[in-house]
């Protein structure tokens, strides 16, 4: 690989831009200043907040950096690397700390052809500014005129103001007004919601980013481009009609009738260049507001607003491979255009083999309840998965329970009529009341406020799993996972099937995050794997569940350095993927243990930075990743804190970090190649005395 | 293909050539990735970009409805026709009439562009001041790229069937 500041001349087009919003200035900074070493996206993003930040940063202070960076492959035809990393101090994080998110649509790749690897974004404007990037030149405009814009009505006006070959990423109401869990949104109702940063852009008085691009971005191998274009997550050559359908048959588990031809339906690709379709796409759907229909986007999560009636199931296949399929994945429920199976597989049965879903029995199918609940999401510019799965589930369990039986919200609870859901996001979204400011803190700081033991622990004896056709299934009313983020395949609640080599290792990607990490990180190994991880029990002391979790880590950094989506990685049986899309971009040649090596310096950084700012150890992290294990999973396994405890000793092990204080050693800093960080360490305290870890 | 959604002027159908066009969203919705484009400029100049191509893809970012803009290679060839280097610069293959630009000769004075009876126009000036228009791919043993990297078979030859749903084309 080239040597530390030497930027390869493909696929990286050179500069990052400083914004200042305080007084509308702009620098730039050569590229060079961090990659190779720092590949590109969340790698880059991660050094420049190392770098310039202090602890004591909160997510609304101005010199919050909101960072937006692209990867080599971002812009050069590569497949998926259209999506692009977002990092921050992140408001939605119970406590706030430094988070990413990525997002698809349009506007890294036209960021590249503006000329720009990623922008920096500091400081506060005296008024609403949006920003516009139009090939080198960046300027600030009034956006008082589109304050209080939805999301969409902005980005249409923006298309109107700066012509259809402008794209942008903007926020609605709910981050203007510093809802917790504010999306930024973008083309192809793309979001960066989780971690809250529209909130993060309202504090800072910016709208919108729009961005124009004439430029070139070049890869370095064209024939290398065209070759994983046909390869890469093994595309079908498929029309894509629209469906005119009587049935709103996303998922195996959402499924009824609707009026004859009332759902129209097909895919679409996320981002530039993605050679996939793998979001749901439905035509002239119920409009919250006065469009009256409009077409949606949705990935996994939308869907449920439609009927969660039983809870999300899955097949083995989606996540655990042979050598023969292993092109499934989590979206091939309903969304994605999956190939079709090898059928001379021997494992096949076993690959398909159902796991359901609990019976929820939350709300039933309404096809139209579902669109207008995700066009006010989209609308306002709120995520989803706080509203969805958490909120409103939060709301048919505490009901039922009676716990909320004192609370008034000025309409009878229930999530499944839509006006009580428009009159509810109306409060929270425009901070209406009490109840309206308490929610848009976002489910994990309401619940607190409302006093966890009885808001969120109370336990629900209405879940049944149908793995254990009839076992009973008492978990908390509140899906709380960790970090201020809600359940995603954990094994409990929401996505409660997968067995426990699945959950027990995104517990373990979960404790070493600042949010949900499945969104990058869904567990992939092979079927032999998933097989000999059945037991929680015995899970817990197979070293295998810590070397995957490690593994996921790994290619949730590549994903988001290089970049690339979640659909496409990992390949278990396609190593060195991302390798070739690298060389394919840069024409850095790196082997898959340079690349892992490169992505363990990104994620060591990562945790400097909570170290540093957040006093982050494993004190802090492993009883916080615990909670949800205490809860039975859909066998009724449960595991204890100390088995728990033996996995994060492994893990700990793996990654080189202490197992007493879950610091990274001296050596694996400087391994990494991250001595200056070590020095840092050891005048904070936080480097691990000299102990051998025992095996 | 409904020839408004195309952007194409007042032109009869018996005044195009064989050319690309995209296919209607029942039959196949352009799924919105812009592969076609950019394979169009990679596999021509080398680089992804919108000066570089030769098809224009129009991407819709909020209700979706994407479109694919292609020259209609048209049978009076008013781009052939306007070139002050005609049969040098612009220049008419013998075999398939269509136009195609020796982009060495091209001394890149727009006027083909001009020419261009349809808004937006399908032939532009490159960053090397050269006229690049689709050609079909002209010499290229798999046809046109952008037929061939389309993943959801939104696009193809007007003179092609549209292709039918379910039936995954093997390449």
């Amino acid at each position: 690989m080239p040597e530390q500041n030497q930027l390869p001349q493909y696929g990286y087009v050179g500069k990052i831009a400083w914004i200042d919003l305080t007084d509308q200035s702009v620098k730039i900074i050569p590229t060079s200043n961090y990659a190779p070493k720092f590949i590109g996206g969340r790698a880059i993003a991660t050094k420049i907040y190392w770098d310039v930040t202090k602890p004591g940063m909160k997510a609304f202070d101005p010199e919050n950096p909101l960072m937006f960076m692209t990867g080599p492959t971002t812009a050069t035809g590569i497949p998926t690397g259209g999506r692009t990393s977002v990092c921050a101090m992140a408001p939605n994080n119970l406590p706030e700390q430094f988070c990413w998110g990525n997002i698809g649509g349009w506007c890294g790749a036209k960021l590249k052809f503006a000329g720009f690897d990623g922008i920096v974004i500091v400081g506060r404007s005296q008024l609403p500014v949006y920003i516009k990037i139009d090939d080198g030149e960046i300027t600030f405009h009034d956006a008082r005129n589109l304050w209080g814009t939805l999301t969409h009505d902005c980005q249409e006006k923006l298309r109107a103001l700066h012509g259809k070959d402008a794209v942008s990423a903007v926020i609605g109401p709910a981050g203007e007004n510093l809802c917790r869990n504010a999306s930024i949104n973008t083309s192809n109702d793309n979001v960066a919601a989780k971690a809250g940063f529209g909130a993060v852009m309202g504090s800072k008085n910016l709208k919108a980013i729009v961005v124009k691009g004439t430029g070139d971005v070049r890869p370095y191998s064209v024939d290398m481009v065209l070759k994983l274009r046909k390869t890469m997550g093994n595309p079908q050559r498929k029309a894509n009609p629209v469906e005119y359908l009587d049935r709103c048959a996303f998922r195996a588990h959402i499924n009824f009738k609707t009026k004859p031809g009332e759902v129209k339906k097909t895919n679409v690709a996320c981002s530039h260049g993605c050679n996939m379709r793998c979001n749901l796409f439905v035509l002239d759907a119920k409009s919250a507001f006065p469009r009256k229909v409009t077409n949606q986007v949705h990935k996994c999560i939308g869907v449920y607003a439609f009927q969660m009636t039983e809870d999300c199931g899955m097949f083995p296949g989606m996540f655990f491979h042979t050598e023969k399929n292993h092109n499934q994945a989590c979206l091939s429920q309903g969304a994605q255009v999956p190939p079709p199976p090898d059928t001379s597989d021997p494992h096949l049965e076993e690959l398909m083999k159902r796991r359901p879903g609990s019976t929820l029995n939350f709300w039933d199918g309404d096809y139209d309840r579902g669109n207008v609940i995700n066009d006010l999401c989209t609308q306002y510019g709120i995520d989803k998965w706080d509203v969805i799965v958490w909120l409103m589930t939060w709301l048919v369990m505490g009901k039922r329970t009676g716990v909320l039986d004192d609370i008034d919200l000025g309409m009878e609870i229930d999530p499944g009529n839509e006006e009580f859901m428009k009159h509810l996001l109306d409060m929270i979204v425009y901070r209406k009341g009490y109840w309206g400011n308490l929610f848009a803190e976002g489910m994990a700081r309401a619940i607190r406020t409302l006093g966890k033991e009885k808001y969120g622990d109370t336990i629900y004896k209405g879940i049944i799993s149908n793995v254990v056709p009839g076992l009973q299934l008492d978990i908390p009313i509140s899906f709380e996972s960790s970090w201020g983020h809600c359940f995603h395949w954990q094994g409990r609640g929401f996505q409660g099937s997968p067995p426990p080599g699945y959950y027990l290792s995104a517990t373990l990607m979960l404790m070493t995050n600042t949010r949900d990490a499945q969104t990058n990180s869904h567990v992939h190994d092979t079927l032999d794997y998933m097989k000999e991880t059945m037991d929680a029990h015995k899970a817990c002391l197979n070293r295998k569940v810590a070397e995957n979790a490690f593994m996921g880590e790994i290619k949730a950094e590549m994903k988001e350095c290089i970049t690339c989506c979640d659909l496409q990685s990992p390949q278990i049986y396609w190593p060195d993927m991302e390798c070739q899309m690298l060389e394919a971009a840069t024409g850095i040649k790196m082997s898959v243990e340079e690349l892992y090596l490169a992505c363990e310096r990104s994620k060591n950084l990562f945790r400097a930075i909570l170290m540093r700012d957040s006093g982050r150890c494993r004190a802090m992290e492993e009883p916080e990743a615990y909670r949800p294990l205490q809860y039975p999973d859909c066998e009724g396994q449960t595991v204890s804190p100390e088995e728990f405890s033996k996995l994060v000793d492994m893990y700990y092990d793996i990654w080189g970090w202490d197992r007493e204080t879950g610091w990274p050693t001296r050596e694996t800093w400087i391994r990494c190649g991250l001595e200056d960080v070590a020095e840092e360490m050891e005048k904070l305290g936080k480097l691990p005395p000299d102990r051998t870890n025992k095996s | 293909m409904n020839e408004k959604k195309q952007g194409i002027k007042e032109r009869p159908a018996e005044e195009l050539g064989r050319h690309i066009i995209q296919w209607d969203p029942d039959i196949s919705l352009c799924a919105g990735c812009g592969a076609c484009e950019i394979v169009c400029s990679l596999i021509h100049e080398g680089v992804s970009g919108s000066r570089s191509r030769r098809i224009f893809f129009e991407h819709d970012s909020v209700q979706l409805m994407h479109k694919v803009y292609t020259c209609q290679q048209c049978l009076d060839h008013p781009c052939y026709n306007a070139c002050p280097l005609k049969d040098k610069a612009m220049v008419i293959d013998p075999e398939t009439n269509i136009v195609y630009v020796e982009e060495k000769e091209c001394i890149g004075c727009a006027r083909c562009v001009k020419a261009c009876p349809f808004e937006p126009k399908r032939i532009q000036i490159n960053r090397n001041k050269k006229a690049i228009k689709c050609d079909l791919c002209r010499g290229r043993e798999n046809g046109p790229a952008c037929i061939e990297y389309c993943q959801c078979l939104a696009i193809g030859m007007s003179d092609d069937s549209p292709p039918v749903p379910g039936v995954v084309v093997k390449v």
